[in-house]
Parts: C-alpha cells; sequence; structure tokens
C-alpha cells in the first residue's frame, strides 16, 4: 500500500496531493494521513467525486487515516485518455434574470438562491458568471444570493455584469460584485466558454 | 484560493411549501440560516433545505418549534 503523509498541510493542500497521487498509480490502495476531521471529510468527499472506493480511520486526537483503494474500473476513469476534452475551469454560468424558471415568481427567486448557493458548493467552480438584463438585479446591493456571488468572486471566479443594463434599470451606482462589462466581453467569454449553463 | 467544508446542521422539510414558509419567517431576521437545496448527502432527491453553522443548531430548533414551524429532521453536512 502506498502512503501520504499530508498531516500538517494546510486545506485544500491533502486533497491536491491525493489527486495526484491517485491520477499517478495503477491499481491499488493508497493510505492518507492528514490531522483534523475537516480534512478527513474531504479526501472522502474526493474518493466520492473520482468514484473511489475510500475508507476512514481517527486514529486519535490529531491523525485521520483515508484509505483509496483503487480497482482496475476507477483507474481507466482517471486515466489521460479518458479526461474530458473541455480543459477545467471554462464553463461560463449566464445569469439572465433574476429568477430561476418561469411560472411562479416567488418559488423562481427561491430556486435561483438555491442554484447560486448550489454553484458555491462545487469543486470545480465556473470560470465566470455573466449578469444581463434582468440577471443583473443579483448582483447588486440587496441582492438575496450577493453573498454567495462574493464568495465566487472571492475564489476566483470572473464576474461580470452588463453595463447598458446596469444603466438600464437605474441601479449603475449599486453594483456589488464583480465589474461592468460591455456586449464585446458578453458575447466573447460564450464563445470562449467550453459549456455554458443557464439556470 | 483555499475553500474548506465546514459543519453545518441542515433541516429538511416534507414539502417545499415548509421550507418556503421558514423562509418567509426567517424574512424578519428572527430565525437564523439560509435555504439551499437538499445536500446530496441526505438525499438523492430533489428539494429545498434550510441551512445553518452547526453552532447554531439549537437555535435553529429552538426558533422552528416555537414558531410552529414543520420541519422532516436535523442532519450534519459539510458545507462551503
Amino acid at each position: 500500500m502506498e502512503k501520504l503523509d499530508c498531516k500538517g498541510q494546510a486545506c485544500p493542500l491533502p486533497v491536491v496531493n491525493a489527486k495526484k497521487a491517485l491520477a499517478g498509480m495503477g491499481e491499488g490502495a493508497l493510505e492518507v494521513l492528514v490531522d483534523n476531521k475537516t480534512a478527513m471529510h474531504n479526501l472522502e468527499n474526493l474518493g466520492k467525486s473520482l468514484k473511489i472506493e475510500t475508507a476512514s480511520e481517527e486514529r486519535g486526537e490529531a491523525e485521520f487515516a483515508v484509505t483509496f483503494t483503487k480497482g482496475a474500473q476507477a483507474a481507466a476513469e482517471v486515466c489521460e485518455e479518458c479526461q474530458p476534452l473541455v480543459p477545467a475551469g471554462s464553463k461560463v454560468v449566464v445569469l439572465s434574470s433574476e429568477f430561476m424558471g418561469a411560472g411562479d415568481d416567488e418559488l423562481g427567486v427561491t430556486l435561483m438562491k438555491a442554484f447560486v448557493f448550489a454553484l458555491t458548493q462545487q469543486d470545480e467552480l465556473p470560470a465566470a458568471i455573466l449578469a444581463y438584463n434582468g440577471g443583473v438585479h443579483l448582483t447588486v446591493e440587496g441582492s438575496p444570493v450577493l453573498d454567495d456571488l462574493k464568495k465566487l468572486a472571492e475564489a476566483g471566479v470572473e464576474i461580470f455584469s452588463c453595463g447598458t443594463c446596469l444603466n438600464h434599470f437605474g441601479i449603475a451606482d449599486k453594483l456589488a460584485v464583480g465589474e461592468v462589462t460591455n456586449m464585446y466581453v458578453i458575447v466573447e467569454k460564450q464563445l470562449q466558454a467550453g459549456v455554458v449553463v443557464r439556470p | 484560493m483555499q475553500r474548506c467544508k465546514t459543519p453545518h446542521a441542515v433541516a429538511t422539510f416534507h414539502c417545499t411549501a415548509d421550507a418556503m414558509a421558514v423562509q418567509a419567517a426567517a424574512a424578519g431576521g428572527c430565525l437564523p440560516g439560509r435555504v439551499i437545496p437538499v445536500p446530496s448527502e441526505i438525499s438523492a432527491g430533489c428539494g429545498l433545505a434550510w441551512s445553518v453553522p452547526a453552532e447554531q443548531r439549537d437555535a435553529l430548533e429552538q426558533a422552528l418549534e416555537q414558531r410552529g414551524l414543520a420541519y422532516e429532521a436535523i442532519t450534519e453536512v459539510d458545507l462551503y
């Protein structure tokens, strides 16, 4: 069994290093040691996302072991030939309304809150979020999803709001996250994206 | 940029209307937490849930009981 000692490493290094080690090994087991429960849970989540069998063991106050057992099928799933063609981080999310879907606006607002929260929970975040038309109400002061958008911006997601739209609604001075942009950037970002997601 | 998951207490509901009732009650500011989609660790199905940091679990439970707001269960889940 291969071993990786990640004790003393700050989050997310244990996950990054375990992922690297798993990608470089064939079938077999890898034991990763960490010194806190959160790191253990994050490694368990890594196992889930890679579909690799994972077992955890609490060995003391500051020692937790997570063992990944990589089978033939899992090895094939992480092999280089099987990596998606779309590079990580090339996804763009478009917010064109303050509601998610149509039919009931109260439900639409709640669904949008849930959608943006779910975005923050992804291990692989989108490269950019584009807000236009009614979607710019989400990037200004008082927006019900502002805290989550700020979290995404802090994590490196670029957030762009359509300047024409902010002016149209008279809220240009209320922009609270990201930057103002124009139609050229809105078009360019979508054309360059591997995937465009619209809630 | 580092992102770490932290423990949260997540209340689930029998129906969406119950979740939205909690959201309406929270609009007054007297109920901690926020609406989230039900985490996949709790259920593979769809639906809305209510989340607070784990240390506010008792406050949430108390507030829900006091206001007679129906919920199904409260589960601890690690969230970003």
